[in-house]
């Protein structure tokens, strides 16, 4: 009789953990389902919006994202280089090809939560298409690292993972049709700050 | 020996039955955490201000950000509405480089979206409404409303937000203006 009871007591156990913890899990990992990738960036176009998969729909409720419409904008986030490295916060990037078609873009170093990464300087982690300088062929270098650098630097600080978040704004490409031939920027490591 | 394997077989059986039933959990977590949150859009919205009050999402205006993750590059605010009360219009004076309206419906999906290239002439002002206050209002459109967005949403309660490009500095005082002036309010009919 007590061994039923322990072996009903073990597999309530089992369920219960097992299911709390393999949700919990999910929501966690950065990557998901309805994922769209092209290089190192990846997209959720669907994510926010009533035809979400039920992981997404669980995130937004949990961590109150108030995601961008359609005809707002379309974030890509990065969290490796083209090597397929982690990105870090003391190492020296170059980001480098074209941009697709939007009114603007705007780009920022963000932490974990995916804010921006604070500077502790006026100067934000940020740059926003109107104020990069252009390659004749339209395409732009952007450098991005700790200390001051010519042409296009974003300025990043501190150490520990990193992750590039990059918004095209007012965009065609945020209707699913224009997203099967959109090329984004490489992201190259440069170098390591010791 | 035989009653050893019994016991094992017992146990592996228990275990089996425990994974299963972690799967069934698993599912039926996953669809009651939209419904249970309390750290959803809405709620963090609901402690901070009142129905029909702009509140700002950016940390600009002081004090931690009530929703996460806006593009530094913006500002950006919300009100809370409900449609069972009435249609709500809502205006912002001014004009800046870019805005964008997006209304949400109380779980945060977003059910609609448009920016400045929609509306006439840049100014931002809309009215949501449901399909049956739609008829009403087809009926006999008011003078006021004749240049507004009408975003028809089959929704109860919701969340109106706009956002707005801050290209530079300099941008900083007439984005937040621009903010702070608009309105969400209940529209009599």
């Amino acid at each position: 009789m007590l061994k039923n009871a322990f072996l009903m007591l073990l597999s309530l156990a089992i369920a219960i953990g097992g299911g709390g913890a393999s949700v919990w899990y999910a929501l966690k990992i950065q990557d998901g389902v309805g994922a769209i990738r092209i290089g190192q960036w990846t997209a959720f176009p669907d994510i926010g919006t009533p035809a979400a998969d039920p992981y997404s729909k669980a995130r937004v409720a949990r961590e109150g994202v108030l995601a961008l419409g359609r005809a707002e904008g379309l974030s890509f986030v990065a969290e490796n280089d083209a090597a397929g490295d982690e990105l870090k916060r003391e190492c020296t990037y170059r980001l480098e090809g074209g941009f697709p078609t939007a009114r603007f873009w705007t780009l920022y170093a963000a932490d974990q939560s995916l804010g921006v990464v604070d500077t502790g300087k006026t100067r934000l982690a940020a740059l926003q298409s109107y104020e990069v300088l252009r390659q004749p062929d339209n395409s732009v270098i952007i450098s991005v690292g700790h200390h001051p650098m010519p042409g296009n630097w974003l300025l990043t600080d501190g150490s520990g993972r990193m992750y590039f978040v990059l918004t095209f704004y007012d965009t065609p490409i945020a209707s699913s049709t224009g997203l099967s031939d959109v090329s984004l920027p490489r992201i190259v490591k440069a170098g390591c700050d010791a | 020996m035989r009653s050893f394997y019994a016991a094992l077989r017992r146990l592996f059986h228990a275990v089996l039955l425990g994974l299963v039933g972690a799967g069934i959990v698993h599912i039926i977590v996953l669809l009651l955490v939209p419904e249970f949150s309390e750290r959803d859009a809405w709620s963090r919205l609901s402690m901070a201000s009142d129905l029909y009050r702009m509140n700002r999402l950016d940390a600009e205006a002081g004090g931690a950000p009530v929703v996460k993750s806006v593009d530094p590059l913006f500002y950006a605010t919300a009100c809370r509405f409900d449609l069972g009360e009435g249609m709500v219009r809502v205006k912002a004076p001014g004009n800046v480089p870019f805005w964008s309206v997006s209304v949400y419906d109380r779980n945060g999906h977003n059910v609609y979206s448009f920016n400045d290239h929609t509306a006439t002439g840049g100014v931002l002002d809309a009215v949501v409404l449901t399909p049956a206050q739609m008829i009403d209002v087809r009926k006999d459109l008011p003078e006021d409303l004749q240049g507004a967005v009408f975003v028809e949403a089959p929704i109860d309660e919701g969340i109106f937000v706009i956002r707005s490009f801050v290209p530079d500095d300099s941008w900083k005082p007439i984005v937040s203006r621009f903010l702070d002036q608009s309105s969400c309010e209940l529209q009599d009919f």
